[in-house]
């Protein structure tokens, strides 16, 4: 820094950044600072813009950097000129700037070395020449310690030494404002404002001239060497047919689609079309006739009504086409029908448009069927509790029938005449006429007990009846039969009732004769019994015999029957029936009723025909020729079926039931193998009251009338007529 | 071992195999589930019902021949390619290289749906068969207003207004509409073409409401298709009756549009295409009077016509439309379409400003009539001498001609579902008109019967010359009133009412004999019964059991040996027909009611 520096120098040191000052508030502590001037030359970029002689002050500020040594040789004349200068400034202080740089072109600058470095004069008394070629002396230098005493004293701080053209100046106060807003980096001048408007002097258009008459160069029309090089890849692209051009957009063409017509096959699966939407009913009408609008409390009970179970559409009614608005829900309504149509899974159904008498079965007319039992001839009364059997004689001339009040009663058909009571102790199950003629039997089923009565009927039988219900008195009981345990049944005489009493072990439920009349069997259908086949013994009434069934039975025995021609016996269990042959002690069939709870069977006189009532209200016809499954399963009944009944001679079959009905069918077994049974249902016959949760409790036909018995658990025995 | 255990190497059988669910279809085809959705209203694919839903109760199954037949598709490629092209739309614009991506966009690759339709339908029956849903959704669309937010494209709404013009423009040219209902939901309309009826909805002229909760693409899938198809049946239809399709866009009528002789001769050389195109225009025309803002622009070569047609003589139309008419053939046209066009013959309409006018510009030409309208454009004016009816809606009319008669819009609606030009006393202007019925009812025996549709069918019988027996006690004035009617043609409405009762007394009165009738027999049965059982005392109070058990019984005993099946089914028939029943006693509850306070209010 001490070194003085050329104006080159100086002026490359201009274009180093601005540093930042802190103490050059108080000029007299900064004028012996170097830094704090060094500082100084780097805003003197700022200050030749604001229009000053650069020259000059650049000189003035390396002065002012090297002026503690003050050791630097200058020119005089420049001195001078500083001086003058400054003293013009000083002196026109109230003039514009403009003005002091006017005067400071006046002063031609006093050294005369030129642009040579002031080092070169480093050690010279002289420095420069005058015009005549003398040298120009020196300015005598002081005295180092005289110059700092100089410079100690506070008045002279603005006095600066410029080395250039050797002379001391003085800065005047408007010097130093200047070099402190220039320290600030401000312009130098209070009065120029940096921000002031632009404004643009130059008349841009109007010009009557162009700027350049020259006409336009061929080259900005041709290509350039690159550009053709490309322009020729483009071509050879586009030749090759790298490169494709767009065709122009067409709209998508409508043409007879359907020209030919010809026959062409749906591609997929077969189409099912979606079901059209319904059409609308006078209830959309805008104007709908009044009855079709709800009133206002049917309005209010919709409100109440859950929210799908109200009508999706609620007529109004409009009084004119002009006030009808639009409908709110009209995009709704197709955005669902186009869920509809994508969503919903499809599937040909059979429209069931048919009248729904169509689906009843085509059933020959009752009228051709007939005679069959229809209406309630007779009524026989005189039971005092619920009648629970009856049979028929087989004259067809009188009736059996048994209640629970103990007592078997026998009644004349034809008139309803009560011929005869037994009074027995216990509730009567079961009565059943011996099927033979000559032999006017009852066999009644009472509590544990069977009973044999003599009917007391016809004159010549009267004697054999009487043999026949003749028991030698009771022997000891065998010893090897005790061992095996208590036989199931006893024969006794009964001398109360002239009959015989066969003691079994538990109660019987029914009995059930052979055709001949010699044998019959008896159920016990109690379910502690150990050995399930003493449930069902069979009783030959001639050698007043018992013996169980050879077989095995499979549940607990309901009921049992005798095959009308053959030597087959059935026994129905609470699921199936099985059908035994007696004589070669097997198993013939099994009959799968597909029924929890059979109540009662009844055998064809056909014998190839079985009915199978169950407590389930069905009845199953078997069919044993053609399989062990049903035939055909009627329900009918509401509740239990309690009996069911064939008829002897007629085709037709009955079946009573806890409902307090009995149906009446008409049951056709033809001859004909190939044909099969025709079953029609005939009549309801009612009018039995129910009384205990029980209705009718037994039926019968009528031997040789198409007549049907019923026997009602309201103490009332029916006969029900053709 | 599991229950469905298949053995290694065993193909699967049965439903497993026929069926498959959505997501294993969608795994299948490799397809995103919107575009299934899309290739399924495309293609016309829709779930089936498997017998046994091995997957599960909540699963939608299709077909495996479906999915293959969708896998097939050329479609799926190009939507594959469509989404690669997208994506490279994308990248170029998120590389901000704009010009790539313009210029992408322009070739953007398209695809078209005719191979579609001829596959979906064979035969073009097939393709009216199916139309209801269609011309119901384009007419929809027609009315509802451009939604950018949605992608309701302006485009896509002029085009279905175009499409639904020109359908109604052939409806109405060959007479082919049969019946029409204005339904609080809009109007309904039933055309028959080639023997199919097509029955659509077109909305309420007025702003449509767009609800939030609809899913608007898949309702434009389903437009695109039903547009492609209309376009294809309308040129089907078109080209049947020698018009050349699309009816307007011809540049050299615009040429000649203004030259009238030239016109004329033009009209002469094709002679139907001209009657068409311009009662297109005058449709189109109508509606742009309507809504100007949107389509001035798509309608312009329209409104020329339209003008064009305005240049004509008052009565030109007219005339234009009877030289048609001879000259298109007539021994083609079955009876009822010659009904259809005469019913309105010689009848010269002139429509207010406030009615419906899109619907009865259809309407009435259809039915052989010759319709004007308030406004620019219209072929007469409101003043012209000829006009026969005058349709207003409004509750006053200010200005009346006497050689005019001023109906309601509804008469002209009842007219045409009944067939025959009904008197106008009730339908005048401020008067509440008599109720608009549903032409699309047909009326079982027990059905209830609006009272008015009882007059229409007396006053139809009138027009046809046929004497319909009279209700009532026969008696001098019932003999009197046919011959009445047929010179009148008119019922005076107490009168019909009046009758109406009558013939109700007389059903009622018939019905009480036959039941006595039916006692009687019974009471006899049971008379002989009881002689026959008097030898007993016999409880005589369970004989006469209630013959309605018998009746009862008789009907239970035939159902007994019927399987179960048919049992369930009869029951539920009859629960439906009690249903119905008690819906039809409702309705004549409600109608004695209403009989009952308007006879205390008199």
């Amino acid at each position: 820094m001490k070194a003085p520096k050329s104006k080159q120098e100086s002026k490359s040191k201009e274009k180093e950044p601005q540093q930042h000052v802190v103490e050059e508030e108080d000029p007299v502590v900064s004028d012996s600072d170097d830094e704090d001037w060094s500082v100084e030359e780097g805003s003197e970029g700022s200050l030749s813009d604001s229009g000053l002689e650069n020259s000059d002050f650049t000189d003035n500020k390396e002065d002012l950097t090297t002026s503690d040594d003050a050791v630097s040789l200058d020119d005089e004349d420049d001195d001078d000129d500083v001086g003058q200068d400054s003293q013009s400034e000083s002196g026109e202080s109230h003039q514009g700037v403009e003005e002091s740089d006017s005067s400071e072109d006046e002063a031609a600058p006093r050294n005369t070395i030129g642009d040579v470095p002031l080092k070169w004069y480093e050690d010279e008394e002289h420095i420069g020449y005058d015009i005549s070629g003398k040298k120009l002396k020196k300015k005598e230098k002081q005295d180092k310690l005289e110059s700092f005493l100089e410079r100690a004293d506070l008045k002279n701080w603005r006095k600066i030494y410029d080395e250039y053209n050797d002379e001391e100046v003085e800065i005047t106060p408007k010097e130093a404002k200047i070099i402190r807003r220039l320290l600030k980096g401000k312009a130098p001048h209070a009065e120029f404002d940096p921000h002031a408007p632009y404004v643009d002097w130059f008349a841009w258009d109007g010009a009557k001239h162009p700027m350049s008459n020259a006409p336009e160069p061929k080259r900005r029309f041709i290509e350039s060497k690159w550009e053709h090089k490309k322009i020729v890849k483009l071509i050879r692209a586009i030749r090759n047919g790298y490169i494709k051009f767009d065709k122009p957009k067409e709209e998508p063409k409508v043409y007879n689609l359907w020209g030919d017509d010809q026959t062409e096959k749906a591609g997929g699966l077969a189409y099912i079309p979606a079901p059209k939407p319904q059409l609308p009913g006078h209830e959309e009408s805008y104007n709908p006739s009044l009855e079709f609008i709800p009133t206002q409390e049917e309005l209010d009970a919709y409100q109440l009504e859950f929210e799908e179970d109200r009508p999706k559409f609620i007529p109004k009614r409009f009084l004119s086409l002009r006030s009808v608005p639009a409908y709110e829900k009209a995009v709704k309504e197709t955005f669902d029908r186009c869920l509809d149509l994508y969503l919903c899974p499809r599937a040909r159904k059979k429209r069931i448009n048919i009248d729904p008498e169509s689906l009843k079965p085509k059933l020959p007319s009752r009228k051709d069927l007939r005679p069959y039992p229809s209406t309630c001839y007779l009524e026989y009364r005189g039971h005092k509790g619920p009648v629970m059997s009856i049979s028929t004689d087989p004259s067809g001339q009188w009736i059996a029938s048994g209640s629970s009040d103990g007592t078997v009663r026998i009644w004349e058909i034809d008139t309803g005449r009560c011929l005869k009571i037994w009074e027995l102790d216990e509730s009567v199950n079961f009565v059943a006429w011996n099927p033979s003629l000559e032999l006017p039997i009852l066999a009644v089923a009472v509590g544990a007990d069977v009973y044999l009565l003599n009917a007391g009927l016809g004159r010549e039988e009267q004697h054999k009846i009487e043999e026949l219900l003749r028991v030698e008195k009771p022997e000891a009981p065998a010893p090897d039969e005790s061992s095996k345990g208590a036989p199931t049944v006893i024969w006794t005489e009964d001398e109360k009732q002239k009959g015989i009493r066969l003691k079994h072990i538990k109660t019987v439920t029914s009995v059930e004769w052979h055709r001949k009349g010699d044998y019959f069997s008896s159920v016990m259908p109690s379910d502690i019994l150990v050995i399930e086949s003493r449930a069902i013994s069979v009783h030959q009434l001639s050698k007043k015999f018992t013996q169980r069934i050879p077989f095995k039975l499979h549940g607990l025995p309901v009921s049992t029957a005798f095959h009308p021609s053959r030597s087959f016996f059935f026994i129905s269990t609470k699921m199936t029936v099985r059908v035994y042959d007696l004589l070669k002690h097997e198993l013939v069939k099994k009959l799968e009723t597909g029924l929890r709870n059979v109540s009662s069977i009844a055998i064809h006189p056909g014998g190839d025909n079985v009915l199978v009532g169950s407590r389930e209200g069905k009845l199953c016809w078997f069919d044993m020729d053609l399989s062990s499954q049903p035939y055909k399963i009627l329900r009918c009944h509401k509740k239990d079926i309690t009996s069911v009944a064939y008829h002897r001679t007629y085709p037709l079959f009955a079946s009573c039931s806890d409902d307090g009905t009995a149906y009446v069918f008409h049951g056709m077994v033809y001859s004909d193998l190939n044909q099969n049974p025709l079953i029609v249902p005939l009549e309801i016959l009612r009018g039995h009251h129910s009384s205990n949760g029980r209705g009718v409790m037994d039926c019968k036909f009528h031997p040789r009338q198409p007549w049907l018995f019923t026997a009602g658990a309201d103490s009332v025995i029916k006969l029900f007529c053709h | 071992m599991p229950k469905h255990y298949r053995p290694a190497g065993k193909k699967k059988e049965g439903n497993a195999a026929k069926y498959m669910t959505r997501s294993q279809a969608i795994k299948y085809l490799q397809v995103s589930l919107s575009l299934f959705r899309k290739l399924c209203i495309l293609k016309g694919v829709f779930p089936r019902v498997p017998k046994k839903k091995v997957k599960g109760n909540h699963h939608t199954y299709y077909h495996v021949k479906d999915i293959a037949f969708l896998k097939h598709e050329p479609l799926v490629e190009k939507f594959r390619d469509m989404r690669t092209y997208d994506r490279k739309v994308k990248k170029a614009e998120s590389k901000k290289n704009r010009d790539l991506a313009e210029r992408l966009l322009t070739r953007k690759p398209t695809y078209t749906l005719d191979r579609l339709i001829r596959e979906r339908y064979p035969k073009f029956i097939d393709a009216l068969r199916d139309l209801d849903d269609c011309l119901s959704m384009v007419h929809l669309f027609a009315a509802l207003p451009a939604i950018e937010r949605e992608k309701i494209e302006v485009k896509r709404v002029h085009n279905c207004r175009r499409l639904s013009h020109e359908w109604q423009a052939y409806i109405s040219r060959c007479h082919k509409l049969r019946k029409v209902f204005i339904s609080v939901k809009g109007i309904y309309y039933q055309a028959e073409v080639e023997g199919q009826k097509v029955t659509w909805l077109t909305p309420h002229a007025l702003q449509q409401v767009l609800p939030d909760d609809v899913d608007y693409k898949v309702m434009l899938t389903f437009l695109e298709f039903y547009e492609t198809l209309l376009a294809f049946v309308n040129f089907k239809i078109y080209n049947s009756i020698n018009v050349k399709y699309p009816p307007i866009l011809d540049p050299r009528l615009e040429a000649l549009a203004a030259d009238l002789y030239a016109l004329s001769r033009y009209f002469d050389a094709n002679s139907k295409a001209p009657m068409v195109s311009s009662q297109d225009a005058a449709l189109s025309e109508s509606n742009q009077v309507k809504d100007k803002n949107n389509d001035a622009e798509l309608h312009e070569s329209e409104l020329r016509l339209a003008q064009l047609q305005h240049q004509l003589p008052s009565n030109e139309p007219g005339a234009l439309m009877r030289l048609v008419e001879d000259a298109a053939g007539e021994d083609e046209d079955d009876e009822e379409t010659k009904e259809c066009k005469t019913l309105f013959k010689d009848m010269k309409f002139f429509l207010s400003r406030e009615v419906p006018r899109e619907s009865l510009l259809f309407v009435i030409p259809a039915f052989g009539g010759v319709v004007s309208w308030e406004g620019e454009g219209s072929p007469y004016k409101e003043t012209d001498q000829g006009i026969t009816y005058q349709i207003v809606d409004r509750p006053t009319q200010g200005h009346k001609f006497f050689t005019r008669e001023y109906v309601q819009p509804q008469w002209v609606f009842d007219c045409i579902n009944a067939r025959i030009i009904l008197p106008t006393e009730d339908y005048m202007v401020g008067r509440v008109p008599p109720p608009h019925l549903s032409p699309f009812v047909v009326y079982d025996p027990e059905d209830h019967v609006p009272e008015y549709a009882e007059t229409i069918k007396r006053l139809q019988a009138a027009a046809r010359q046929e004497v319909l027996p009279m209700p009532g006690v026969v008696g001098v004035e019932d003999l009197e009133n046919p011959q009445n009617l047929l010179d009148e043609a008119i019922i005076d409405r107490t009168e019909a009412i009046e009758v109406a009762k009558r013939k109700e007394k007389l059903l009622k009165l018939q019905k009480q004999h036959l039941d006595e009738l039916n006692k009687e027999v019974k009471g006899e049965q049971l008379a002989v019964e009881s002689d026959a059982s008097d030898k007993k005392p016999v409880d005589t109070g369970f004989i006469a059991a209630d013959s309605e058990q018998a009746i009862k019984d008789a009907a239970d005993i035939t159902m007994v040996g019927v399987s179960r099946k048919k049992r369930e089914l009869y029951k539920a028939m009859q629960i439906g027909n009690e249903r119905k029943k008690a819906k039809t006693q409702l309705l004549k509850e409600r109608k004695r009611l209403l009989d009952e306070a308007k006879k205390s209010n008199t």
